[in-house]
């Protein structure tokens, strides 16, 4: 056994350094066991088609990621490849610690077959591509089709006006409500969408970096979530509700409608019948045009990787059109390749709501202002709260407009200002 | 000439007797460096410097930006509506919890320190809350209260407590009952074991002779079991308000101090200012404020025991 074991040992000490020149470390935040396993089987063709190099994953739950991976940073632990959604980007970019990727794409050959899209959002807020999104998260609105029959609602709602009297139909129903309304972690999305809406603009700011969130026709908006929630529109419960429990609110038909991103998909066609449920259009303003949000996630690279070239090597795999068609189809995002919306996983009823509505003019989809450094703490902490407090009827829809058009503002002239 | 050997060699003898008696009284602090070393390097220096970020801007992702701010941030605490709030929400969410977790758990000591058959199984069945981890138990206790999984809701609608089966985790005014519940739940067995302990080592023979001197019961309880326990009933008590004070985690799990920050404690916002904002800084200071409070009330806690001790 002791020999066996000192054989080994020496075996290692002379093979180790010979196979594995190169490590890599690639941190994924927003996992789910499922995606794990897609992003290793990538990973793994990867390290086939490199030998010597090796790649380390490192899978932080979602819940927690945000501040594990700022205590690793922060402590120096900085992995090669990062995983980057949309709120977090400029909080890195401005601190330094991403490496600009304009370089790399310019002599890369996907670079011209990617969507325009994508390399708006790559560059958006800095003007530089410090990440390049692997997909895109657009909201729609799912609609369950028996409830509207048995509620007597004949079509989709298309205005604001028809979602509401919709609402109002399906809430009738005893024990059924309207509205998937979340108002727990995540829920800003909403809120944006419906303040965008009534306001008609997707521009979170004036030039001078004023907010329009304290603005009357955005308070409107707020104003509607509110009425929906405190008019029973919305089941009682959703003042708390995340991803899983609204998806869970209209996928067991608690709830009618629903806003959400295409990964809602993956869940609710695994339990509903797809004659049961259609995705449209989010309701328009007073101005005929819908703001839906978008929304991204991408690849990164930290600016003290110690091997830059063998790290976009792995950025330009998992993005290269096989894997990165395989990986959006799994998430659930849009996909950033021009020619992947012929693909048949997407020529689905349901997929065809977003693609309708990404062709449709008046449909304007909405950035959220992720390039403020303020913007993590906003959405995650500081909305929630507030929001709450509004739908409880303990702060009105002015006093939530003109607190958050104060702080969005502060930032976005601190922003300004170092441009 | 002996007078001055004398005054030669007194001093001399003089010398080696207070080096030894120098040396003797350092011997107590030689043997106990070791364990003065780990408390310096492991209590002491992270305390430090976290009383040093309280005065500086530290912000996790930029750590050396951070400049001396003096008090900036303790007057930013003394005006955050918020963390009045939490500090509200803290006094609640302890006193409750302790208060149900030392009566529940003084009566199951009170019990299981009669002999039944069955006693032993018991006894290690009822300490189990104690072995599950917070988190696992804050998972577990936020599905009983969600309606749609579990009978609880519609028990506490049936007995009238709830007007409609709902979710109270989801109402502001009664959402930290959810993570007290389960707090409480989670505490009986650290009250049961330390009582039981203390319980056990009153000697029976005291309890013989008042029996014969024909106290009832209750006199037994209240002249011999309470005195004898009142010591360990004080030291258990201080120790768990702190911990509870501190215990952040069940609220984290079940309801992240929601809705509308209604069950936001004084650690969980520590937590949110340090992870979600970013800055350790206001945290520390926060943390700082808590850390007197809780010194200040140990203290005097530890009064109350002495003259408790005193009195016996």
């Amino acid at each position: 056994m002791k020999k066996l074991l000192a054989a080994s040992l020496v075996a290692t000490a002379i093979a180790g350094p010979a196979v594995a020149e190169t490590n890599l470390q690639l941190v994924e935040v927003i996992t789910s066991p499922e995606r794990t396993k897609v992003l290793q089987g990538i990973v793994s063709e990867f390290e086939a088609e490199n030998p010597g190099t090796k790649v380390e994953i490192i899978s932080l739950p979602w819940g927690q990621a945000f501040e594990k991976f700022a205590t690793m940073v922060s402590a120096g632990q900085t992995p090669d490849v990062v995983e980057m959604p949309d709120t977090w980007a400029a909080l890195y970019a401005n601190n330094g610690a991403l490496e600009s990727l304009e370089p790399y794409l310019k002599s890369w050959d996907g670079t011209d077959k990617l969507n325009a899209r994508t390399i708006e959002m790559a560059r958006s807020g800095t003007g530089t591509a410090y990440m390049l999104p692997y997909g895109f998260y657009l909201r729609a609105m799912f609609y369950n089709k028996k409830l509207f029959k048995e509620a007597g609602v004949e079509k989709p709602p298309v205005t604001l006006d028809d979602f509401r009297e919709a609402a109002e139909k399906v809430s009738a129903l005893p024990g059924k409500y309207g509205f998937c309304l979340r108002g727990g972690s995540g829920g800003l999305n909403g809120w944006a969408v419906f303040g965008a809406t009534t306001a008609g603009t997707d521009q979170f700011f004036d030039e001078e970096g004023n907010s329009i969130m304290s603005t009357e026709a955005w308070i409107k908006g707020a104003q509607f979530m509110v009425d929906l929630y405190q008019d029973g529109l919305a089941p009682k419960d959703s003042l708390n509700w995340g991803f899983n429990e609204i998806v869970a609110g209209f996928y067991s038909g608690t709830c009618a409608m629903l806003d959400q991103d295409p990964d809602a998909l993956i869940g609710i066609a695994q339990r509903m019948d797809p004659n049961d449920f259609g995705v449209t259009t989010m309701p328009k303003g007073p101005n005929g045009k819908a703001y839906p949000t978008i929304g991204y996630a991408g690849w990164s690279m930290f600016s003290d990787s110690e091997d830059k070239d063998a790290s976009w090597k792995l950025i330009a795999k998992l993005q290269s059109r096989d894997a990165n068609l395989e990986w959006s189809k799994r998430v659930g995002t849009l996909p950033i390749y021009k020619d992947a919306e012929s693909d048949p996983h997407y020529n689905t009823p349901q997929f065809a709501g977003w693609f309708e509505e990404l062709s449709d003019p008046d449909v304007h989809p909405l950035t959220m202002p992720t390039h403020l450094e303020e913007f993590a703490f906003f959405k995650d902490s500081m909305s929630i709260r507030t929001s709450q407090e509004a739908l409880l009827g303990r702060k009105s829809a002015e006093e939530l407009g003109k607190e958050w058009g104060d702080y969005l503002s502060a930032a976005q002239k601190k922003w300004l200002a170092k441009q | 000439m002996t007078a001055a050997t004398d005054l030669g060699a007194h001093p001399a003898n003089r010398q080696g007797v207070t080096s030894r008696r120098f040396l003797s009284r350092l011997e107590p602090y030689f043997y106990a460096s070791p364990a003065i070393v780990l408390l310096v390097t492991v209590m002491m220096v992270p305390l430090v410097v976290g009383l040093n970020y309280t005065v500086r801007d530290i912000r996790i992702l930029n750590p050396f930006s951070g400049g001396y701010v003096g008090f900036a941030h303790f007057e930013a605490v003394w005006h955050d509506q918020n963390f009045h709030n939490a500090l509200f929400n803290t006094f609640w969410w302890t006193v409750t919890s302790l208060f149900f977790q030392f009566f529940l758990g003084l009566m199951l000591a009170l019990l299981l320190n009669r002999t039944f058959p069955g006693r032993r199984i018991i006894q290690s069945l009822v300490f189990l809350p104690w072995a599950v981890p917070a988190f696992l138990s804050g998972l577990n206790w936020a599905w009983m209260f969600n309606p749609v999984i579990s009978p609880l809701p519609h028990w506490l609608f049936t007995f009238g407590i709830l007007s409609e089966p709902t979710n109270i985790l989801s109402d502001p005014d009664l959402a930290m009952w959810g993570p007290i519940v389960a707090n409480i739940w989670f505490g009986i067995p650290f009250f049961a074991i330390t009582l039981l302990a203390a319980l056990q080592s009153i000697p029976g023979e005291i309890y013989e002779a008042a029996s014969i001197d024909g106290a009832s019961r209750r006199q037994q309880f209240v002249s011999i079991t309470l005195p004898f326990l009142a010591p360990t009933i004080a030291i258990t008590l201080m120790l768990r308000t702190i911990w509870i004070a501190n215990f952040a985690d069940l609220i984290i799990v079940m309801t992240n101090g929601g809705p509308a920050d209604s069950t936001q404690i004084v650690s969980s916002y520590i937590f949110t200012q340090a992870f979600r904002r970013l800055d350790f800084g206001y945290a520390s200071a926060i943390a700082a404020v808590l850390l007197v409070l809780l010194l200040a009330y140990a203290v005097s806690i530890i009064f109350i025991r002495r003259s408790l001790l005193r009195e016996t």
